[in-house]
């Protein structure tokens, strides 16, 4: 019994696999995985799916939806579906860029600050913290208004407003790495500054940027379909759902389906868009 | 304590001039001169010229942003360019109608966000759906919500008004909210007419941010009830109301607070919007109406004024829970 | 230890609540009977507790002693009826606790018994209390009302209770912070006390103050207490039976003095050798129990002890083996090979000598007047300074293991932590004589990248160097060998690892390229007891073969014993006492050091009669 040099063998197994991720969540969450994978493909292959052109009127005025068009034709008697499945794109790439352009920016300033420490974290988190402390989506709508509308003039505000999150959270995880034993450890290894900052510090900031990215997929959606129901985004008749649903706003009561169907699609892309970043959120939560 | 709260202030000024500095250089961002919108295409060039030198435009950008400043701070936003009168004058009409929009649908974010909040962390076979219903409520489009409001409540079941602030465009108080001055003059029709008018708008602004409290709230309440010092209640054998309330919302309320400060930003965006679409006279709709015709003198303001009352509510907000935290208050 | 039986007597005295085997039998509180709790890890059944009976008397100290896995936390939640329940675990069998099911009765009756005849005292008191309630209002929720609150914090010796009342829990120190909790949990007289490592927490000195209490506290309220524990030697101080789970299964019973004197499994057995004491040998390896507690998700068909244990036969690894009345004294255990196992005892203590350590000219490392002071800055505003070191002088020679030893806040982590090169020092000097010091730490798991391999971590310090990849691959595989790990191991991450194997694979990586200079961290403290002496060994044996100088950061005296050549104590700042570590602890000089060593748990049973006195206050 007193042996000391006894070889460990068993390793516990890993554990924690890809199957196992995909089957853990419930039957909503796979649903609205499904659902949103499904509406990602049609904005991809919009052309291909959309049966007439956006924006050339396809029918008469004020059709209501029906077989001729599923979603009905609105006051010009452009057919909404068409328009719509072009309005998804707009959305999806819109979230997409900021979000990518948020994680970048954010990214590396939050690592230069929770690497470096000391008075370049204090300097960088200080103005991040000011930025942070100022109403995101008015600036936004301040930013667009004074550069002028339009499609990429609202993603530039709104990334303008959104990085300092991820600077935050990336400062957070990676501040709080580096007081870790992991990384006192890795120092001592006599390993150069560059390894710790890729190798050891940065990818245990990837889970919290993942779920933050994921969560906030569905409310940018949201934010910029009402930056261009404000008249923000693209000029008319661009197919963007929020403007599309705001030039509907006199029909309201009338022809329903003009402003109710891209206001509906908006709703329904944010949905299951919050619900898979939920889904995702919990899964990391748990792996811990 | 008083340092934290000195230095919690002194982060507010800080970011209130940041905000000035940011719609001063938006405002030297736009494409159109100010001077040239101001006095029309067909102004000489001499005129403008002279306009320009009026306005101070000559000058550097430093002593223009120090001008513009003392301006702000005295309330003078220059003259808007589609209504040709002077921004303060049209705040001073527009502010009073946002104020109590904002302040009911703050009020009914808070209780709805605690009554969710409460309901999803609690053990029970339905907090998956209340989970379920959160995140619906919280991919709703404003404006989706605002229709759905109008078709059904004014449109189809005639109870709520769908449009305007007042049936009683005559009656005017002192303080421009039409509950308060109601009351003021003991003028109950006008005050339920003003509260028939508010429900729909301020329900349908107050909803996205009491899912955002609520989903806050019933991750720390989760946390709270999960803590050792929620099992030692337990082991008390105190009732778990009485854990719920005591140990775990008093513990678990300082973010969602935090929250629900965070979520005015959204809500004011969220104003914007709403008064546009129920024809709302407040500042809102007012921005609303200048997009179209560029009037940065308007934007600005709207956003120096909403921006200015984020931040300070935030900053208060701060404050309080410094004081009301026995670990900072001793 | 070989356990003279001599001892036996003076134990009994300890346990006089129970007044041994009396006419009458002692009436029972609580009975436990083939409790089975199963948990759910996402999918994966996690077998807490497997068919455990038991009962506690009436005024018994019943001490659940058990390592990490062993399942006594769930076993002292259950006794509450307090088991998490999302997800629900599976339960069979029951907990009668004075006439009500805690594991099926209504919450309503559960409620009422937690309130009138049932207190707990949880392991870390500073997360246990709520922060944002005064202490006073906390107590009245158990006690009722304020003058009865202000009684109990007079009961458990806070010092002007009425003020006291108005503290919140942050403003206590951990020793007050746990008394409060005893307050709550003895209002309303309680019949049952569950006590869950109530001193783990704690320093050794507050430790003991703690243990003084409940002794007390015992005497005066007649309640019954289970003190779960994972150190034997806590157990042997407070209790009056013991009972020794291991990976959910009870293997023994017995009244405190027979299982320390006389342990009948050869699991207690093995935890009681290698538990380390002021009589442990110091000149060859002290004994130690081989392999890991089994994987909670797979623990083996038989007696869970069967694949560590010497004595296994066939028998032992078909089915579960039921507790077995002890032939030749009270008692159960769950052995089916009780006869052999008395010999074990004996050969236990066999081990060659080591060789002496290699000397070696030169200092490793030389400290003059080393001063290092802190401004700690609470989240909450107020600033404090704080000398943590005020003026070291420190020679540790090449070759030589210096132990640092001391409480929290002696400054021994800082000291080493400057060494390092992980903090600057305020003042003094400081040589190194060798090259890059390597550093193993308290929490082996947290020091491993959990994203990168073992062989990534392990080969990470000779990337600098212009060798091949193959050649930094063959050091990785021979420095696992070398602390006893098969190559196989440096395809796995650090979740993987057991925080044994966790802990060599961060030895391994100090000494993948032999440093002069080890720096030890507590490496040992948050192990199980039976892998202390493993680790402990096999520093032992590295600093023989690669003449590594080490210093060991502890708060343990007697691991400090068996690992140094030196030991200093320090206390507040400074080196109280120097000297040779046989001799420090034999016949130490300070004053703090005697109380140190008079503190330790469980070592007064060892010095035997005259210097041993039962626990009363």
């Amino acid at each position: 019994m007193a042996a000391t040099e006894l070889l460990t063998t068993k390793v516990r197994s890993e554990g924690l696999g890809l199957r196992r991720l995909l089957r853990s969540p419930g039957l909503l969450d796979r649903f609205a995985l499904f659902v949103l994978v499904a509406l990602i493909l049609v904005a991809i292959f919009a052309p291909l799916i959309a049966p007439h052109d956006p924006l050339i009127p396809a029918g008469p005025p004020l059709t209501p939806p029906g077989r001729a068009f599923w979603f009905g034709t609105d006051q010009i008697g452009y057919d909404i579906f068409s328009r719509v499945v072009f309005g998804l794109r707009a959305s999806l790439v819109g979230a997409f860029v900021v979000i990518l352009s948020g994680i970048v920016i954010g990214g590396l300033i939050g690592l230069t600050a929770g690497a470096v420490g000391g008075w370049v974290d204090s300097a960088l988190m200080r103005t991040t913290d000011v930025f942070l402390a100022l109403p995101a989506p008015l600036l936004a709508i301040a930013v667009v208004a004074a550069i002028g509308p339009g499609f990429t003039h609202t993603l530039l505000a709104v990334a303008i407003v959104w990085w300092p999150w991820y600077a935050r959270i990336v400062r957070g995880e990676i501040t709080a790495l580096r007081h870790r034993p992991q990384t006192e450890a890795a120092k001592l290894s006599g390993i150069s500054r560059r390894r710790i900052w890729f190798r050891h510090l940065l990818p245990g900031s990837l889970p919290a940027v993942l779920v933050l990215a994921t969560l906030d997929v569905g409310g940018l959606i949201l934010i910029l379909a009402g930056l261009s129901f404000l008249g923000l985004g693209a000029p008319a008749p661009a197919p963007e759902l929020g403007a599309m649903s705001a030039q509907g706003l006199r029909f309201l009561l009338s022809s329903w389906w003009i402003p109710i169907v891209p206001a509906a699609f908006v709703a329904i892309l944010a949905f299951v868009a919050n619900l898979v970043g939920d889904g995702i959120r919990d899964l990391m939560g748990s792996m811990e | 304590m008083l340092r934290l709260v000195v230095r919690r202030l002194g982060e507010m000024l800080v970011v209130l001039l940041v905000l000035t500095a940011v719609v001063f250089v938006l405002r030297q961002l736009q494409p159109a001169d100010p001077a040239r919108v101001a006095l029309g295409g067909r102004a000489s060039t001499g005129a403008v010229e002279e306009y320009r030198r009026e306005l101070g435009f000559d000058k550097p950008l430093l002593v223009q942003y120090v001008t513009y400043l003392g301006n702000v701070v005295q309330g003078d936003f220059q003259a808007s360019v589609r209504t040709r009168r002077p921004v303060s004058e049209d705040l001073a009409v527009a502010i009073p109608a946002t104020l109590e929009l904002a302040a009911v649908a703050l009020l009914a974010a808070v209780i709805g966000g605690v009554a969710l909040g409460v309901v999803g962390a609690a053990k029970w076979r339905g907090s998956a759906v209340v989970r379920g219903v959160m995140i619906f409520g919280a991919s709703i489009p404003v404006f989706l919500l605002a229709y759905g409001g109008i078709l059904i409540f004014s449109r189809r079941l005639g109870w709520l008004p769908g449009t305007g602030r007042t049936s009683y465009r005559e009656f005017h108080g002192p303080t421009g909210l039409l509950l308060v001055d109601s009351l003021i003059e003991g003028r109950f029709d006008v005050f339920l007419d003003a509260l028939r008018h508010l429900i729909l708008p301020a329900l349908t602004i107050a909803l996205l941010s009491a899912v955002s409290i609520g989903r806050v709230l019933r991750s720390s309440l989760f946390t709270t009830l999960h803590a050792p010092y929620a099992r030692t209640a337990r082991a008390k054998g105190l009732p778990e109301r009485v854990v719920i309330a005591r140990h775990g919302l008093r513990n678990a309320s300082g973010p969602a607070i935090s929250m629900a400060g965070l979520q005015l930003g959204l809500m004011f965006a969220g104003i914007v919007i709403v008064e546009t679409i129920f024809a709302w006279p407040g500042i809102g709709w007012y921005m609303a109406q200048s997009i179209p015709t560029n009037d940065f003198a308007a934007i600005g303001a709207v956003t120096l004024i909403l921006g200015a009352l984020y931040v300070v509510i935030n900053a208060l907000v701060d404050v309080l829970q410094m004081v009301a935290d026995p670990r900072i208050r001793h | 230890m070989s356990g003279p039986d001599s001892d036996a007597g003076v134990i009994v005295e300890n346990a006089r609540a129970t007044t041994g085997e009396a006419a009458t039998p002692p009436s029972v509180v609580a009975r436990v009977e083939d409790l089975r709790v199963t948990f759910d890890r996402r999918g994966t059944p996690l077998h807490a507790l497997r068919g455990v009976s038991l009962e506690v008397r009436a005024g018994e100290i019943l001490g659940i002693v058990g390592e990490s896995g062993s399942g006594k936390t769930v076993l002292g939640l259950s006794l509450l009826g307090l088991l998490p329940d999302d997800p629900r675990p599976e339960i069979s069998g029951s907990v009668d606790v004075l006439g009500t099911d805690m594991m099926t009765g209504h919450e309503r009756d559960r409620r009422a018994l937690r309130r009138r005849t049932l207190g707990a005292v949880f392991q870390d008191p500073s997360t246990s209390l709520n922060p944002t309630m005064s202490v006073g209002q906390q107590i009245v929720e158990a006690a009722g009302t304020r003058d009865e609150a202000v009684r109990l914090l007079e009961a458990v010796g806070i010092p002007d209770p009425k003020r006291r009342m108005r503290s919140y829990p942050h403003e206590l120190s951990g020793g007050q912070q746990q008394r409060v909790m005893i307050a709550m949990a003895i209002a309303n007289r309680p019949s049952l006390v569950i006590a869950d490592e109530p001193t783990t927490a704690l320093d050794v000195t507050v430790q003991s103050e703690i243990l003084d209490l409940i002794a007390a506290l015992r005497a005066d309220l007649g309640s019954s207490f289970v003190f779960v524990t994972h150190d034997l030697g806590v157990a042997a101080e407070i209790a009056d039976r013991i009972v020794v789970l291991y990976a959910g299964r009870l293997l023994e019973e017995g009244s405190t003095a027979d299982v320390l004197t006389d342990p009948a499994h050869p699991y207690t057995i093995g935890l009681l050798a290698s538990r380390l004491q002021l009589r442990s040998p110091r000149d060859r390896p002290v004994v130690s129990l081989p392999g890991d507690v089994p994987d909670p998700e797979s623990p083996p068909p038989g007696c869970p002890f069967a694949p560590r244990c010497e004595l296994v036969v066939e028998a032992c690894t078909d089915q579960l083996i039921p507790p077995i009345e002890i032939p030749h004294r009270a008692g159960t255990a769950a052995c089916i090979r009780l006869d052999d196992a008395r010999a074990l005892r004996r050969s236990m203590h066999t081990g060659d000598p080591w060789e002496a350590p290699p000397s070696i000219e030169g200092a490793a490392v030389q400290l003059r007047g080393v001063t290092k002071s802190f401004t700690l800055r609470s989240r909450f505003g107020s600033a404090v300074k704080v000398d943590a070191l005020r003026g070291i002088d420190l020679e540790v020679a090449r070759g030589e293991a210096v132990a640092l030893v001391g409480e929290s806040g002696s400054g021994k982590s800082t000291l080493l932590r400057i060494v390092a090169g992980l903090e600057q020092r305020d003042g003094g000097e400081m040589e190194i004589g060798v090259a890059a010091p390597q550093m193993i730490f308290q929490n082996a798991l947290a020091s491993l990248t959990p994203w990168l391999t073992v062989r990534e971590l392990v080969g990470e310090r000779l990337s600098g160097r212009r060798v091949s990849r193959a050649a930094i691959d063959r050091a990785v595989d021979e420095a696992l060998v070398r602390v006893g790990l098969t190559p196989r191991v440096a395809r796995a991450r650090s979740r993987q690892l057991s925080g044994g194997q966790a802990q060599r694979v961060a030895i391994a990586r100090a000494i993948v390229d032999p440093p002069g200079l080890l720096l030890a961290d507590e490496p040992t403290s948050s192990l199980d007891v039976s892998l202390r002496a493993v680790i402990l060994n096999l520093l032992n044996r590295l600093r023989r073969d690669l003449g590594l100088a080490i210093m060991f950061v502890t708060h343990d005296l007697a691991a400090a014993r068996v690992i140094a050549d030196r030991i200093a104590v320090m206390h507040d700042g400074t080196i109280v006492e120097l000297g040779e570590a046989g001799q420090v602890c034999a016949d130490p000089q300070h004053p703090y050091t005697r109380a140190l060593l008079a503190s330790l748990p469980g070592e007064s049973l060892e010095t035997g009669g005259a210097a041993w006195q039962p626990r009363s206050s």
